[in-house]
Formats: structure tokens, C-alpha cells, sequence
């Protein structure tokens, strides 16, 4: 038992000792970047493509309904505790500061998370990643640092646009239910905002980013030999996605409120 | 045998190597010397660790245990100059291509050019492509993606990307494996060529008529260990039963044999100690 235990944590501590030397290996490549004469630019340009502009359209769809969502619970809500003008508040607060960065990092996750995952994974099987490593690729600046980039760079635009599309949804919604001035609205939108609120989105947005990227290249680099290794690759990709994305949120939430 | 690090002539050397994989050892205390413009072939039982051999020595595996020399130099202790420059001058085949899929065949060929060469112009770098994939009979192909190629061009392809930057070390698991004969007699027209401005090449193959035509030294390789190695002359000849055995098996495994190599070691057998 003890023995078992005893191994147990010795392969844990094995573990994260080699997901921190990977992290801090990115770090470094990621730093280093420009520096590099590699030709991973362009991976750099197809990864922002496919996160960033491809995901437009969806964030745009979820952003659109939360900002109608919570216009219409507070629109319904507060006027009974003659509360109305909270809304703004509201509407900053948990779009701004939490449902942008959060949603937009669980579209990432799902879409960018798993395909990274699952590409690098059968770039490992077919030993694609060893063909770059023999012709003196480094994977890590090659085929890490430009997803990592990209997926980071596409993160803050997107949460970016989730925040614009959201506030202007619920003023879409409000015209349906208590048409309200565009100026006047956007006016109250702006006296609630507050710069710890840009802060914090923004914070969070890159944090996620490299949360969301780290772990999913991560994860395919730690496919062995076998297919059958792929799709848990992109299943650990995407909880342990989400579960760090949390876990940061609600730190970054904390030390913001301090 | 002369020791891996102390030869002077050996271009790769390693010194009481092992690897592990899952627990389990797949070499076993190798010590091996790969010689300069030489050709090795590594012959063993499926599963006797011949690819990751082959890996190790190319620095693509690290080894648990022992060391590794480039040039006399621990290659884990190279600094990334020193990496590079032996990335420059090796070139590896691998069994099943391992081509990079999400790019064209003049993508495949160019990328380790612009790695190596930065200062050569993006005409230069095609020019040259172009010019390899003459020589391949795929410049049809040049802007098609591995997927749409056939088997064999796929390995002819891949043979190119080795051979690009005119390497002095060339390291090719299974070159013959699974292609017909018309590509098999390209592969070794390729294989002779580099040959002829001698590039070391070291060759983990089954087949019996690559090997001998190929191989200057002959390495068995069995469950991990190195059963014997020397001049093909001699390791052909030798009295060791499980050698002879395994010679036996691997040119067994295939259907063309190479009746030369087959029948001296029946000729061999009959006198030999069994």
C-alpha cells in the first residue's frame, strides 16, 4: 500500500515536473522568437487565422445571446427594486470581467484546444515531429511557440469582440423590450465602466490564452506511439483546459478585488 | 572492440548506451563506432530495438544510460550550434516517410534548406528543389501534398528531404520497405550516389540484397544487445550460432533472397559448429 502510494506520487512529481520544464521551455522559445531565424512566421499567421478569424462568427452568437440574456433578467429583475440603472453595472461586470474571458476561453479550448491536440498528437504517431527535430527544427519554436502566439494573440482580440458584441447585444434586446437612446445607453455603459474592469479582461484574456495553448500542445506532445492515444490527448486538453481556466479566473478575480 | 569514445576515425560512436522504454530495456549496454564515408547496416529480429538504435545514434532518442559522440563530443553537451551543425550535415529516412503532411512536396524539401541555408534565395531554394525532384521523377508532384502520393513516392520523397542538404551522414531505417521494384531500384541508385561521394550511411534494413551491396560493417543486433559487428565479410562468415540463426530468420522474414548471401551461409553451416 504504502509501496504503491510511494510510486504513486513519484510519477506525479515526475509529471509536473516535466509539464513545468515544458512550460518554462515555451517561455523561453516564446521569448525568444524573434530572435529565431526558423520559418514558423507563417504557422504563426495560419494559427491566428484559424482561432481567431475562423471563431468570429461563434463568439459572435454566444456574445450576442449572453448580452440579451442578462439584459433581459435585469430588465425584468431590478425595476422592482427600483434598481434599473444597475444594469449597466451589471452588464460590465460579468461581461467585461467574466463571461468574455471565460466564454471565449471555453470556444478555444473547444475548437483551437482540441485540434492542436489531436494535430500535434498524430504529428507525434506519424513521427512528423521527429522528421522536424532531425532536419534541425526545434518542435518547442516551430511547432509550439507560433500555436502558443496565435492562440494568445487570437484570445485577447476575440475576448476583446466578445465584450463589444455582447454590450452591443443587449442594447439590440433593450430596443425590443424599453427602447432606450443608443448615446444614452452607451453613455451609462461607459460611466460604469472602470479601468480595473479593461484590466482584468484583459489580464485574463492573456492568461487563458497561454492556459488554453500550453496545455494543448502539451498534451500532444505527450501522445506516445499510438493512435488510440489522440482523442485522450484532446479530452485532457480540454479539461484540464477548463479546469485551469477556473482555477486562474477566480485567482485573478480575488487579487483584482484586493 | 575499440573504445566507442577513443576511436579516432569514428563519426558517431556510443559508449555503454541503454534506452528504456515503458520499464523495459530496448538496448542494452550498446557500444558501437560508426566510421566516417563507411556504411553500417544493423540487422536483427523484428523488435530487437534496430529503430531505436538507429534513433540513438542519430540523437533523436536520448539514452538513459551512456553516451552518445559526434565528432568525439557528447552530443547531450552540444551547444546549439553544435546541434545544428550535426542536423546539417545528417539526414534521416524514415520508415514510413514521415513526411510533414500539411505541406506540398516543394514545402517538404524546402524547409530544411531555409534552415540551413538562410542566406540562399527563395529562387535558390526552389531551383534546388526543383532540381532534387528531377532527379526523383516527382517534380510533377511538386505541389501535392504527401497524401496524394503514392507509397513509394512517398519514400522517394522523403529520401530526397534526407538528401537536400548533401549530408555527409545519412541514416535510413527499412529504405526498401514496402515499395515495388522500379522504386526500389531508385532508392538505390540514390543510396549509391550518396555512397559515391562518401556519405556515411547507416542503414537498419531486412533486405538481403540492399545489405549486400551496402554494408561495409554488419551489426546484429539482438533483444537490445549487440550480438556482432564487423566487416560484412566477416560477420557473414561467423561461427556464432544465434548469429547465424538470426541471419537466417531476418533473410527468412523477406521473399527475395539474396541467393549469394543465403548460400554461403548454408555453405558455412554445413562445416560450422551448430
Amino acid at each position: 500500500m504504502v509501496e504503491a502510494l510511494g510510486r504513486w506520487a513519484g510519477r506525479k512529481a515526475r509529471d509536473y515536473s516535466y509539464a513545468l520544464g515544458f512550460f518554462f521551455l515555451v517561455l523561453r522559445e516564446t521569448a525568444l522568437f524573434m530572435r529565431r531565424r526558423q520559418v514558423a512566421f507563417r504557422v504563426l499567421v495560419l494559427q491566428i487565422l484559424f482561432t481567431g478569424v475562423e471563431a468570429l462568427s461563434v463568439v459572435s452568437l454566444i456574445a450576442l445571446s449572453i448580452g440579451a440574456v442578462i439584459i433581459i433578467e435585469g430588465g425584468t429583475i431590478l425595476p422592482r427594486f427600483g434598481q434599473t440603472s444597475l444594469v449597466y453595472s451589471i452588464l460590465i461586470v460579468v461581461i467585461t470581467r467574466e463571461l468574455g474571458p471565460i466564454l471565449t476561453a471555453f470556444i478555444l479550448t473547444a475548437r483551437s484546444g482540441t485540434a492542436i491536440a489531436t494535430e500535434l498528437g498524430n504529428m507525434v504517431v506519424s513521427h512528423e515531429v521527429e522528421a522536424y527535430v532531425s532536419v534541425g527544427i526545434s518542435p518547442i519554436s516551430y511547432l509550439v511557440v507560433p500555436r502558443v502566439l496565435g492562440v494568445t494573440i487570437s484570445m485577447i482580440a476575440l475576448t476583446i469582440y466578445f465584450n463589444f458584441f455582447g454590450l452591443f447585444g443587449s442594447y439590440l434586446v433593450s430596443q425590443l423590450i424599453k427602447p432606450v437612446p443608443m448615446l444614452e445607453y452607451f453613455r451609462a455603459l461607459l460611466r460604469a465602466l472602470q479601468l480595473r474592469d479593461l484590466v482584468s479582461t484583459l489580464v485574463k484574456a492573456f492568461v487563458f490564452g497561454v492556459i488554453v495553448s500550453v496545455v494543448a500542445t502539451f498534451q500532444g506532445f505527450k501522445v506516445g506511439s499510438s493512435v488510440t492515444e489522440i482523442p485522450r490527448a484532446a479530452i485532457k486538453a480540454v479539461g484540464q483546459g477548463f479546469v485551469l481556466c477556473f482555477l486562474a479566473d477566480a485567482l485573478i478575480t480575488v487579487v483584482s478585488y484586493v | 572492440m575499440e573504445s566507442a569514445a577513443g576511436s579516432i576515425t569514428a563519426l558517431i560512436s556510443l559508449q555503454d548506451v541503454t534506452v528504456h522504454f515503458s520499464g523495459r530495456d530496448i538496448l542494452h549496454h550498446i557500444n558501437l563506432s560508426i566510421p566516417a564515408g563507411r556504411s553500417t547496416v544493423i540487422m536483427g529480429p523484428s523488435g530487437s530495438g534496430k529503430s531505436t538504435l538507429l534513433k540513438t545514434a542519430a540523437g533523436l532518442i536520448p539514452p538513459d544510460t551512456g553516451k552518445v559522440f559526434f565528432q568525439g563530443k557528447d552530443m547531450l553537451l552540444l551547444s546549439e550550434g553544435g546541434m545544428r551543425e550535426l542536423r546539417r550535415v545528417s539526414g534521416f529516412v524514415f520508415q514510413d516517410g514521415a513526411l510533414w503532411e500539411n505541406k506540398t512536396l516543394m514545402e517538404n524539401l524546402s524547409l530544411p534548406l531555409q534552415v540551413h541555408f538562410p542566406q540562399l534565395s527563395q529562387a535558390e531554394v526552389e531551383r534546388r528543389v526543383v532540381r532534387a525532384l528531377e532527379r526523383g521523377g516527382l517534380v510533377e508532384s511538386a505541389h501535392l501534398r504527401p497524401v496524394q502520393l503514392s507509397g513509394g513516392e512517398k519514400k522517394i520523397a522523403s529520401f530526397l528531404r534526407a538528401l537536400i542538404t548533401e549530408p555527409a551522414i545519412l541514416f535510413m531505417d527499412e529504405p526498401t520497405l514496402s515499395i515495388d521494384h522500379t522504386m526500389e531500384e531508385k532508392v538505390g541508385q540514390m543510396i549509391n550516389d550518396a555512397k559515391a561521394r562518401g556519405c556515411a550511411i547507416i542503414a537498419v534494413t531486412h533486405d538481403p540484397r540492399l545489405t549486400s551491396t551496402l554494408a561495409d560493417q554488419l551489426v546484429i543486433l539482438d533483444a537490445g544487445v549487440v550480438r556482432e559487428t564487423g566487416d560484412f565479410d566477416t560477420v557473414k562468415r561467423t561461427r556464432d550460432t544465434r548469429t547465424r540463426q538470426i541471419l537466417a530468420e531476418v533473410l527468412g522474414e523477406i521473399a527475395s533472397y539474396d541467393t549469394d548471401l543465403l548460400a554461403l551461409l548454408d555453405e558455412e553451416g554445413e562445416g560450422g559448429p551448430q
